[in-house]
């Protein structure tokens, strides 16, 4: 620790250096640790699998996992369609109903917000759809739009649609008085300050809002997929189950994870864009 | 005058720094104090010149870059039972009640329910909460809570008492009637204070002495006597002279 | 109430207008989406009110594999019950050891964001083909898609436990383990709490999933039976009784957590 050395002695320079020599060793070691918790797990895996402990039927190895992944790359075996095809289904729908969520929640829970009459008109209707989860919308929705591309996209829109919604109201409705009252001294109208004042007070717990509805979105769509779709990664899993193959069930889950890790990091890069000001 | 006094505390050459963004910013610089066992010694300083990272040196949060403390002559290595602290920023912990936060210090120490309840309850008394036992302090004001953190700083039988700003947070009322209180408390039941403050007002109404702290980092400027009677009475000539003295002496911090 | 309002002003007259208007709205709106219910079942395979309540009754007389409405909500909530009480041993304990230990927190974390990463449905593909579709499976399939939360909010619950906190524990010369059991876990509780919420509707909405995929009774089950029987009455009915399950488990958690911490006072 800092303080065993005989402080007094050493200059500022050299106790400056010290402190930050200190915090790389600290960030190296933190860094050490979660590769080889990441590899010791992976190793542990592949040790498991082959040893035959759990019969291969029900676990691959990881280099198993991969090597599917570079034959999928252009193989459409078993379940008709190379990996890239699916992906991009899935990355679509999931995309679009999102995007929908985005362009229809946030500005309805931001006038809801504002607006005690619109918040008294929806709430209500909002308030029951609310507590009705977005799986439980499958069935209805494949009755009126069969299974296909626009089924899926709706059952993506609730489930995203429902926190968008949520945390732009709350975050309107946290716009601080005080601000809202320098306006109006300023001799701003009602929707002058909505605009200004209101709505760049809610970018927080909006931006909140919206990771939490892609990941929805994207839990969703997979849960979409396995009923009411002949495509998509959600179904390339379910087509593993089928055919007894746990190692495109298990490709299938990983590529899941990784393309929803990415888009939250991407989601995150943006929030560091708009709401940069907070770190200050 | 005060040859015949015991030290209780003493501080030698105490300096502490900090690295801020890559900086060594200067907090306390080469500060030695002695402590009067007893006294109610008053510490006084302009905002952010140290005073507060002396206190937490003194009580064992921090550990000087080099110095000394010494407590009835023992050398003194970080926090230690005798030392007791109230903290400026509300720091009673929300989810016990009043009798839970006085009763902390000699809970954590395994003291018997039956005796630390009989302290706790000693010291309640004594700061006047007597009927909120019960109560969380979510539900008590500004004044009310510090008088918690007084009683439990109190109900570890310390005995030296730190108090950093205790009453900073409070509103000018308020104010006026904790400084009363806090002087009745200490006669009813004496031990060692140590009160930082930034209030001339308030150093001169408490303090038997007057340490005046410079702008930071921070040394010791001068110290004051203030040998006028208790309860002090605020307009009193001999009151105003101290005041205006210690005023002027003053680094102003902006 | 002549005189009343002609003694206020411009302003307040307004304000006294409006507020009514404000409290006919949610009845208007609310009729309007009953007229739209009621239409769009005139005009294409949606059950109207009437066929959704008639079905619900039927339900009474003539079970589904044994069981009427009450028996397969009891059924799914027997699943969660069991799911969660893993979750709120297993999970809270998981989470003070990667909220409070560096180490651990160093060493697990990315292990764990993986496993986050995953959508709770997409396991079960792979828990079936493992176990089968009998009770565990699907106990497992909801710990995995509710463990999660709780988790993660105990972990910011214990990486955030105020510093003055700990210091008033230094001051009294407060152990490390004392410091952990009795200064930052009762600081954490509201976002333990919160993660207990949190967990509790994910646990509700996982269990639909997984019993839409394979079970003998359950609401989930009764969805996948009123889809494969084309019996659309008992669909939507089913969907009804989970949003009001699914509502009441959120005000029973937030009464539980009034009641256990009252200390906390939430803003609204």
């Amino acid at each position: 620790m800092e303080q065993d050395l005989d402080l007094k002695t050493i200059s500022n320079e050299e106790r400056v250096k010290l402190i930050q020599a200190q915090r790389k060793k600290e960030q190296y070691k933190s860094s050490m640790l979660s590769i080889a918790g990441v590899l010791g797990f992976i190793i542990f895996w592949q040790v498991i699998a082959i040893s035959g402990l759990i019969e291969s039927k029900y676990l691959s190895t990881p280099i198993q996992i991969v090597s599917l992944f570079i034959t999928k790359l252009t193989n459409p075996n078993p379940d008709g369609a190379v990996i890239g095809v699916n992906i991009i289904s899935s990355l679509t729908i999931a995309l679009s109903g999102f995007g929908l969520a985005i362009i229809i929640g946030i500005p309805l829970g931001l006038f809801m917000g504002w607006y005690r009459g619109f918040d008294s008109f929806i709430r209500p209707i909002f308030e029951i759809i609310r507590p009705i989860p977005p799986v439980s919308w499958i069935p209805l929705t494949i009755v009126w739009l069969g299974i296909g591309l626009k089924a899926k996209a709706l059952i993506v829109f609730f489930a995203a649609f429902v926190p968008c919604l949520i945390n732009s109201y709350a975050g309107i409705r946290s716009t601080s008085e005080v601000l809202i009252n320098v306006a109006k001294t300023c001799g701003a109208s009602n929707f002058t300050i909505f605009r200004k004042i209101g709505i760049p007070s809610s970018m927080v717990l909006t931006f909140a809002g919206i990771k939490v509805a892609i990941g929805n979105a994207w839990a969703t769509l997979v849960a979409a997929e396995m009923l009411a779709s002949s495509s998509g990664l959600g179904y390339m899993i379910l087509m593993g189950r089928q055919f007894g193959r746990v190692d495109l069930v298990i490709l299938g889950i990983v590529v899941i994870g990784v393309i929803g890790t990415l888009i939250s990091i991407l989601i995150g890069m943006l929030e560091n864009k708009v709401l940069g000001w907070r770190k200050l | 005058m005060s040859m015949d006094k015991k030290i209780k505390l003493k501080l030698e050459n105490i300096s502490h720094s900090f690295v801020v963004n890559n900086e060594v910013q200067d907090a306390v610089s080469d500060v030695s104090i002695d402590v009067y066992d007893n006294e109610f010694l008053v510490i006084l300083g302009p905002g952010r010149c140290g005073k507060s990272v002396l206190l937490n040196i003194i009580g064992g949060l921090e550990k000087p870059i080099s110095g000394n403390l010494y407590l009835d002559g023992e050398k003194l290595q970080g926090s230690d039972k005798r030392i007791s602290m109230v903290f400026q920023k509300l720091a009673l912990m929300p989810w016990k009640t009043v009798m839970g936060n006085v009763e902390f210090g000699p809970q954590l120490a395994g003291v018997d329910k039956e005796t630390r309840r009989k302290t706790a309850q000693k010291y309640i008394d004594l700061v006047g909460l007597t009927g909120f036992e019960k109560a969380y302090p979510n539900q008590l004001s500004g004044g009310m809570k510090q008088r918690v953190g007084i009683a439990r700083a109190y109900a570890n039988n310390p005995e030296i008492l730190l108090m950093d700003e205790p009453f900073g947070q409070l509103d000018a009322q308020t104010r006026y009637a904790m400084e009363e209180e806090i002087q009745r408390i200490w006669q009813t039941e004496k031990r060692t204070i140590i009160f930082v403050t930034n209030n001339i007002e308030e150093a001169v109404y408490l303090g038997d002495r007057i340490i005046l702290l410079s702008e930071c980092p921070a040394t010791v400027k001068q110290i004051y006597d203030v040998n006028l009677p208790r309860p002090r009475d605020t307009i009193h000539p001999e009151f105003l002279r101290i005041r205006k003295e210690v005023s002027e002496n003053t680094d102003l911090a902006l | 109430m002549g005189t009343k309002t002609t003694v206020m002003s411009v302003q307040e007259k307004r304000e006294y207008y409006l507020k009514k208007v404000y409290m006919v709205l949610p009845v208007i709106s609310l009729s309007l989406l009953l007229l739209l219910w009621i239409n769009v079942s005139k005009s294409s395979a949606f059950p109207s009110p009437k066929d959704t309540w008639d079905r619900l009754i039927m339900l009474f007389q003539k079970p589904i594999k044994g069981l009427n409405i009450f028996g397969h909500v009891w059924a799914s909530l027997v699943r969660i019950f069991i799911a969660l009480a893993f979750n709120w041993t297993f999970g809270i304990a998981f989470g003070i050891l990667i909220g409070w230990n560096k180490t651990c927190k160093a060493l697990f974390t990315p292990l764990f964001n993986a496993f986050r990463a995953v959508p709770p449905l997409a396991w079960i593909p792979l828990i079936t083909l493992w176990l089968g579709t009998g009770e565990f499976p699907k106990i497992l399939i909801v710990i995995f898609g509710s463990i999660a939360s709780i988790v993660v909010n105990t972990q910011a619950g214990m990486s955030n436990v105020e510093k003055l906190y700990l210091d008033v524990g230094t001051i009294f010369n407060a152990s490390a383990s004392q410091k952990l059991f009795q200064i930052a876990i009762p600081s954490a509780l509201d976002a333990i709490f919160a993660g207990i919420r949190t967990s509790t509707s994910a646990a509700w909405m996982v269990v639909l999933a997984a019993e839409m995929l394979g079970a003998k009774s359950g609401v989930g089950f009764l969805i996948t039976r009123g889809m494969d029987s084309i019996d659309m009455p008992l669909v939507l009915m089913s969907m009804i009784a989970i949003g009001i399950v699914g509502a009441l488990l959120a005000i029973i958690t937030q009464f539980a957590e009034r009641l256990l911490c009252p200390w906390t006072k939430k803003s609204n």
